[in-house]
């Protein structure tokens, strides 16, 4: 049975608040962007999941589709993609990145 | 031509009147700061401004061109 890529990343930006995809982990970044975007959301203080694209070629290269975003790392908040490292730190900065992360993972009232 | 002028000819090309800055961040011609002032921009979000800028690069972003930090401003 062929693998749907698309379908998996969907799976995971919907069942998670936060998604990261990344080259490596957190404790073990492999590319300085996805290094700073995880620095980011750790300081935003609340969990969220990270997918190392590099420990999965076929997902790389489709979450680059499923967002229509040429690059990694991506971030996912409440299933839509925010953006790369540039927009996280962005975001951050102006005081937008936090509030937004801490609705999406606030449990529905 | 340098990977630094393709990129600057190449969203001048396609965000007539911008005003594009490239930086070659290490010297090795694949990592790259851009700043790009445009009026193309204008009522876009900062993930649309950004896909322009992605779509005029075309298949070079995450390839040729490595590492592509974006700022993307309105005049």
């Amino acid at each position: 049975m062929s693998r749907d890529v698309q379908a998996e990343i969907d799976q995971l930006v919907k069942a998670n608040p936060v998604v990261l995809f990344m080259k490596g982990t957190p404790s073990f970044p492999m590319c300085g962007f996805s290094a700073q975007t995880s620095s980011i959301l750790q300081a935003c203080g609340v969990p969220y999941e990270t997918v190392n694209v590099l420990a999965d070629p076929d997902l790389r290269e489709g979450v680059k589709l499923y967002g229509s975003w040429p690059t990694i790392p991506q971030l996912y908040v409440g299933g839509k993609l925010v953006g790369g490292c540039d927009i996280t730190r962005e975001l951050y900065q102006r005081g937008e990145l936090e509030p937004m992360i801490k609705a999406a993972a606030a449990p529905p009232a | 031509m340098t990977m630094q002028a393709w990129i600057e000819e190449t969203l001048a090309r396609a965000l007539p009147g911008a005003v594009v800055r490239v930086t070659d961040t290490t010297g090795g011609g694949d990592h790259f700061e851009v700043d790009v002032l445009a009026s193309q921009f204008v009522g876009l979000g900062m993930l649309e401004q950004h896909r322009l800028v992605y779509a005029a690069l075309g298949d070079k972003v995450g390839y040729e061109i490595h590492a592509l930090g974006l700022r993307t401003r309105v005049p």
